[in-house]
């Protein structure tokens, strides 16, 4: 007689953004299904703001997700600009990114310190390691305070940052307010390092090592960055954003209202911090470069849980970055804030880093409004992957105490730093 | 209320928002000797939904079959029920094309895929469950939620703001957006409390915190000012539609306007 086995389900994954949850089923012959379901309703972003004006579909793209809301505007926003044909100038580019740095630098800490920290520690909650881990607790909400006041510095709001317009900006603050931006980064740089140092002592857990196909935005430039305008692969490939659909494709699953996308339409890959470390380090600079050149062990391109670390490299990184952009627009001070845009009919499509990864935004505009959407979401990307490594570590512990099985699925699931809003909002086919 | 105040925080479908601003409030650690936080799913891996809780937050918009029955037993197992940003109050930016069909949304971005969840078109909680109270924003602003979990501990009402947008603008001393700049603002409908944040950044209002309620949301007056602008019905509609699309009031008002000409044209 066949053994029953009952699925060991986690109905909800906590400490990430969205709602999801994983199923293990195993049977006789060890793990037969890992599904990642995704939970969260359906909610049609492109389709709602197809046939809309372009401004306003503007500011409803970014309500896709809180955690990125910053990435998701700027890089709709550039989107548009591409479509119309027009470029903004360099100190602006410069701010834009500054305000992007903000988001990374907010979203980084969170995940790092609030969602990820917990399980290392023995915690379900970040609130009750107060008592024994208060200063990693207040360097936390320092980190996070930073970023979220340099969203509502440049971007009017910490979320859904309305102040980002085509042309450039409503308003910019005033010098002093850059210049203060600039030493609070300097100031916080001995937390990023610290929080660096306190997450290469973390296990990466070798169950889930094995081959990973890394993918990351090209920076323009080629210096380690956000912008960029081709999409480069860990095995040597490289193509141009507008090639997007071609290699990375999508596929609906019925477990999800989320779709799975595919490297050249059948291997699942990676994207998030790790993949632009492994495909960008040598385009780092100043402590980060040293930093990764001590611990490249650790930013091994074969480990999902290296994407922690990745992360808390890039806070000094960004850090350091930051400082630099806001001395380049501080050097062209003072900066018209906004240009006129003529709204001509085009497509246009622009590929950021999110904190999370690959982010993608295609629009056609014509008569003023959006023609056609298409957004894929770093979560969407890495769905696929996300189930690969899931599985890996579910085959290596099935037969343990169901419990410990679910924390340790989840700590995969966690360490890819999922946003499930976004994923949910779908492309067209 | 006697021992601490239980609290639990819930999602429906958004974009997460509403907690994100909650969680990034530092102030939350001084709640920590008063309030149990017992649902958070977004902080706690030790959260149910199953538990009473004194207070329920709630942000999202009802989008599935699934989210009908959990938001229901939330309610059950809560004392005060409160509706959390635009998603949840207004159903949200998800609502805008709320008068296309479901399955027509659907085939535009699935095609003709299946996921094995049922889905439904955006809808605020007040359809399916009683709302104490809301806390209006795409996101809140932080002084909302602390004056409303600030009241509630103290055994009061939060009242709700029913003057506009406008009004915050004019004592901040901005340039007008709507009458000297000729941009379609929605400052003199929707419902104040941000400080007037985006008209401050030279940027129209798009309305996040919904409709000033009480019937005094004159969407009729703004129409006829937006219409004198030269903007169609269907752009007017489009505008207001962005986070009110659930408004009772709005279509019958709006049409007035492009019905009935008036008096003096």
């Amino acid at each position: 007689m066949k053994n029953l086995y009952l699925p060991i389900t986690v109905d909800h994954i906590a400490r990430v953004e969205g709602k999801g949850g994983v199923e293990i089923v195993v049977g006789d012959d060890g793990v037969k299904e890992v599904k990642l379901n995704i939970i969260e309703g359906p909610r049609f972003f492109e389709a709602i703001t197809i046939g809309k004006k372009l401004d306003e579909a503007l500011a409803v793209y970014p309500r896709i997700c809180s955690f990125c809301s910053a990435a998701h505007k700027l890089t709709a926003v550039e989107a548009a600009e591409k479509a119309v044909g027009f470029e903004v100038r360099e100190e602006i580019q410069a701010l834009r990114e500054v305000l992007y740095i903000g988001d990374m630098i907010e979203s980084h800490a969170l995940h790092l310190y609030l969602l990820v920290l917990p399980d290392y520690m023995g915690y379900s909650n970040p609130l009750k390691m107060l008592d024994k881990y208060k200063k990693e607790i207040n360097i936390a909400l320092d980190l996070k305070n930073l970023g979220s006041w340099m969203m509502d510095e440049l971007g009017a709001r910490a979320i859904h940052q309305e102040n980002v317009v085509m042309g450039g900006f409503g308003k910019l603050p005033d010098k002093t307010t850059l210049e203060k931006m600039k030493k609070r980064l300097q100031e916080a740089l001995p937390l990023a390092e610290y929080t660096f140092e306190l997450f290469s002592k973390l296990e990466q857990y070798e169950e889930v090592e094995g081959p990973i196909i890394h993918m990351a935005v090209r920076p323009r430039g080629d210096v380690y960055g956000i912008y960029g305008d081709a999409i480069s692969v860990s095995d040597g490939f490289e193509f141009p954003s507008e090639g997007y659909k071609k290699h990375m494709v999508e596929r609906v699953v019925e477990h999800s209202f989320a779709k799975h996308s595919f490297y050249n339409g059948e291997k699942p890959f990676m994207t998030g911090a790790i993949s632009r470390v492994v495909n960008h380090a040598d385009k780092l600079y100043g402590r980060a470069k040293e930093l990764y050149e001590s611990h490249k062990d650790l930013l091994r391109p074969t480990n999902p849980f290296a994407n922690n670390l990745a992360q808390a490299l890039e806070l000094v990184y960004f850090m350091e970055r930051g400082i630099d952009l806001i001395d380049e627009a501080l050097a062209k001070w003072p900066i018209r804030p906004r240009d006129e845009v003529d709204v001509k009919d085009g497509f246009g499509v622009s590929t950021t880093e999110a904190p999370r990864g690959i982010l993608v935004y295609a629009l056609e505009v014509k008569d003023g409004r959006v023609a056609y959407a298409d957004i894929i979401t770093p979560t969407a990307f890495n769905l696929a992957m996300m189930e690969v490594h899931v599985r890996m570590m579910a085959e290596k512990h099935y037969n343990d105490d169901p419990e410990r099985l679910k924390l340790l699925a989840e700590m995969v699931v966690r360490a890819y730093d999922p946003c499930i809003s976004c994923s949910v909002h779908v492309a067209r086919l | 209320m006697e021992g601490k105040v239980r609290i639990g925080f819930y999602a429906l479908t958004s974009c997460y928002g509403c907690q994100l601003r909650f969680a990034m409030m530092d102030e939350i650690l001084q709640l920590l000797p008063n309030a149990e936080i017992v649902c958070w799913y977004m902080l706690d891996r030790d959260s149910s939904e199953d538990e009473p809780v004194d207070i329920a937050f709630i942000e999202g918009s009802v989008s599935t079959e699934e989210e009908v029955e959990l938001v229901k037993k939330i309610r059950e197992n809560a004392k005060i029920v409160v509706a959390v940003g635009a998603c949840a109050t207004q159903g949200g930016v998800q609502s805008w094309e709320k008068d296309k069909s479901l399955e027509e949304l659907w085939k535009a971005v699935y095609g003709d895929g299946k996921v094995k969840f049922e889905p439904k078109m955006a809808e605020p909680l007040e359809n399916y469950i009683k709302v104490d109270y809301r806390i209006y924003g795409c996101p809140p602003e932080k002084k909302d939620f602390i004056y409303a979990i600030g009241t509630f501990l103290v055994g009061s009402w939060p009242e709700d703001i029913d003057y506009p947008v406008c009004l915050e603008c004019r004592l901040k001393g901005n340039t007008c957006i709507l009458i000297e700049k000729g941009e379609p603002c929605l400052g003199p409908i929707t419902r104040a409390g941000c400080d007037a944040r985006c008209p401050s950044y030279g940027i129209a209002c798009i309305g996040c915190r919904g409709a000033i309620g009480y019937d005094v949301a004159w969407f009729d007056s703004l129409a006829r000012t937006f219409k004198e602008k030269g903007l169609t019905k269907e752009e007017i509609l489009e505008r207001m539609k962005i986070f009110n699309a659930h408004n009772p009031k709005l279509e019958e008002m709006v049409d007035k306007v492009f019905q009935f000409q008036g008096v003096k044209e």
